[in-house]
């Protein structure tokens, strides 16, 4: 067995077993836990009422109807709540043990500290999130003709490379975290970038257009996948990959770097 | 033989080296008041304080090593950068083989550390998943894991307390169930930044030991404490650290004789005097009359030898009851802290 399948299943095990140790903790006290599922869903899960209210009132976004734009709220409800279970703890863990002076204690364990967090922050009140979004893209895609089994693939490349854009927002921000100490408001400058992902790329400028695939690729998360499903891809898109991965790769390096700004609390 | 007539150390066989060693911290200076604020909004005024300043020292293995200190003087920044977890501004640490900071992940599977104010443990669970989690991230297997906590929970009379959430178990309680975070791992050297902050006696008693018996099979501790008893009771070299600086680097017994051979007799007189009944008696450096009837002298052995003094002492006064004890550390630690000069002293200075 090579040394980096040793490596990879050691990872893997250890994972599952600080992933379970997490979810003991957050059921811990269990209407808690019962609330926070009900509120996360809800107060996601409802933002496509605008699009409701938009085709209700006999308006549209050019060239989509309803459930295609529905497609594509659901593919970011899904992505979001992958993101929220599996590494936004990474920002929130990060930014509260930098704030409390508390991130030796991660730094003594001998695992990388990216890894540790991730582990040991999973949500799982977010599965809701993910199980609503789920089933929203089972109802929008019964309704949306001409989604073949030959464009799942490019889809699901796509949806890798838009939770790809989630990871490396999240590690920009939490290794910022460790100059701007405190920066609890940054997630809201983030979000409010990735409010581009939930509507059809076609209704914004060229530069925004540009701008949302190919610098900051939040097009990735929901429009670009929803737009491989109804036939509108284009074969640019592909490129859009390549920052999605280096978007990844800044983050890993630059909270490597910014690990060294630490500066702990007074003892 | 584990020190010279000077109190330094000897039979080195360092585990930690430390040389020149300095962390600089840069921050900014806020005024106070409304408009200091509005001022500091747009425009910081940066400064750089030096929290540690070319400290040197090395850690024998096996030893249990004090370090001392006021509040800021510098012990947790220190112990920080021996653990790995900040990076020195300049000077090098030598831990083990490893350079902490640069091959963090690989060194600290070597270490243990118990922050006294800081918790490993998962609050909301019982400390034995808190434990569990943590033999995994390090490696151990489940024998070993199954075996280790067996021993540390009998060591600590723990019994069931290992189930119960951690946010219910006392302050003692909590702190024995960090020891053993620390320990699963059976590390060879131990950090410990003040661990029994806040404990009452018998969970110091106990967590004292504990350290006592894990050293003598090896383990190597060294601890920040403002508890002199933690001190007295187990570190065999004391590092004192004052402003950043070292300012003592010796054994315990080198400690106590920084001040000289002084010892303090307490005498119980059978009739009421005043303190110009032992004037002019040599050795005496100082006399402090509680009451009428009772008399605490402080008086240096190396300029007048106890029976002589103690028959000077019977012919000048008749009294009832008498105690000589060494000179309290809490003094000694104090003439260090208030005297530290500005540059790096060993025991022989002291008593030059």
């Amino acid at each position: 067995m090579s040394r980096f399948v040793r490596g990879f299943r050691k990872y893997f095990r250890l994972y599952i077993r600080c992933a379970r140790t997490a979810v003991s903790a957050a059921v811990a006290y269990r209407m808690n836990f019962a609330a926070g599922m009900i509120i996360t869903f809800f107060s996601n899960i409802l933002f496509p009422l605008v699009t409701i209210v938009i085709y209700g009132a006999g308006l549209s976004f050019p060239g989509w109807t309803f459930y295609q734009v529905l497609l594509i709220q659901s593919i970011f409800t899904v992505s979001s709540g992958i993101s929220n279970m599996f590494f936004q703890g990474i920002f929130r863990e990060t930014n509260n043990a930098v704030r409390d002076g508390v991130f030796e204690i991660i730094l003594l364990k001998p695992v990388e500290p990216l890894f540790y967090l991730a582990a040991t922050s999973i949500n799982p009140e977010s599965s809701a999130l993910v199980a609503g979004g789920c089933v929203m893209f089972g109802l929008s895609a019964a309704h949306v003709p001409g989604i073949t089994g030959a464009a799942v693939p490019v889809f699901m490349l796509f949806i890798l490379a838009g939770i790809c854009v989630m990871l490396g927002l999240t590690l920009v921000m939490a290794a910022v975290s460790f100059k701007w100490v405190g920066n609890s408001r940054l997630p809201e400058l983030f979000g409010s970038v990735l409010e581009l992902a939930k509507y059809p790329l076609g209704i914004y400028p060229h530069s925004v257009r540009t701008f949302s695939t190919f610098i900051i690729p939040v097009a990735l998360v929901a429009s670009i996948p929803a737009a491989v499903l109804t036939g509108r891809v284009e074969s640019s898109y592909i490129a859009a990959v390549i920052p999605c991965i280096l978007l990844v790769l800044t983050g890993i390096v630059l909270y490597k770097r910014m690990i060294r700004m630490y500066e702990s609390a007074g003892g | 033989m584990d020190e010279t007539m000077d109190g330094k150390k000897t039979d080195m066989q360092p585990v930690i080296t430390l040389s020149h060693l300095t962390k600089e911290y840069k921050t900014y200076r806020r005024g106070s008041g409304f408009t200091e604020s509005i001022k500091s909004f747009f425009r910081r005024e940066s400064v750089v304080v030096t929290a540690v300043r070319d400290v040197s020292f090395t850690v024998r293995k096996g030893s249990v090593t004090g370090i001392l200190g006021p509040n800021g003087a510098g012990k947790s920044t220190l112990i920080k950068m021996m653990t790995g977890t900040l990076f020195p501004t300049s000077g090098t640490i030598d831990v083990m083989g490893y350079t902490p900071a640069k091959n963090r992940k690989a060194y600290v599977q070597h270490i243990g550390a118990v922050f006294g104010q800081k918790s490993q443990l998962i609050w909301d669970i019982p400390p034995e998943d808190s434990f569990f989690m943590n033999a995994a991230i390090y490696g151990v297997d489940d024998a070993d894991y199954r075996e280790r906590l067996s021993l540390m929970v009998d060591l600590f009379e723990l019994g069931d307390c290992i189930k119960k959430p951690t946010r219910v178990l006392s302050l003692g309680e909590r702190m024995k169930c960090e020891f053993i975070m620390a320990m699963l791992h059976n590390p060879p050297v131990v950090f410990l930044d003040e661990p029994t902050i806040g404990l009452d006696v018998l969970a110091k008693q106990r967590i004292r030991s504990f350290i006592k018996k894990m050293n003598a099979l090896g383990t190597t501790f060294i601890l920040t404490t403002h508890d002199l008893e933690d001190v007295e009771q187990l570190a065999q070299d004391v590092i004192i650290i004052n402003k950043g600086m070292k300012v003592f680097d010796g054994t315990l017994g080198g400690l106590s004789r920084t001040l000289g051979e002084k010892k303090i007799i307490t005498l119980t007189l059978a009739s009421r005097a005043g303190k110009e009944l032992f004037s002019g008696l040599k050795g005496i450096t100082s006399i402090t009359s509680t009451s009428g009837f009772e008399m605490t002298i402080e008086a240096d052995t190396a300029a007048v030898s106890m029976p002589q003094l103690l028959k000077e002492l019977s012919a000048r006064c008749s009294f009832t009851d008498i105690s000589v004890k060494p000179l309290p550390m809490e003094q000694i630690i104090t003439s260090i802290y208030t005297d530290s000069p500005d540059f790096n002293i060993s025991p022989a200075d002291y008593e030059k």
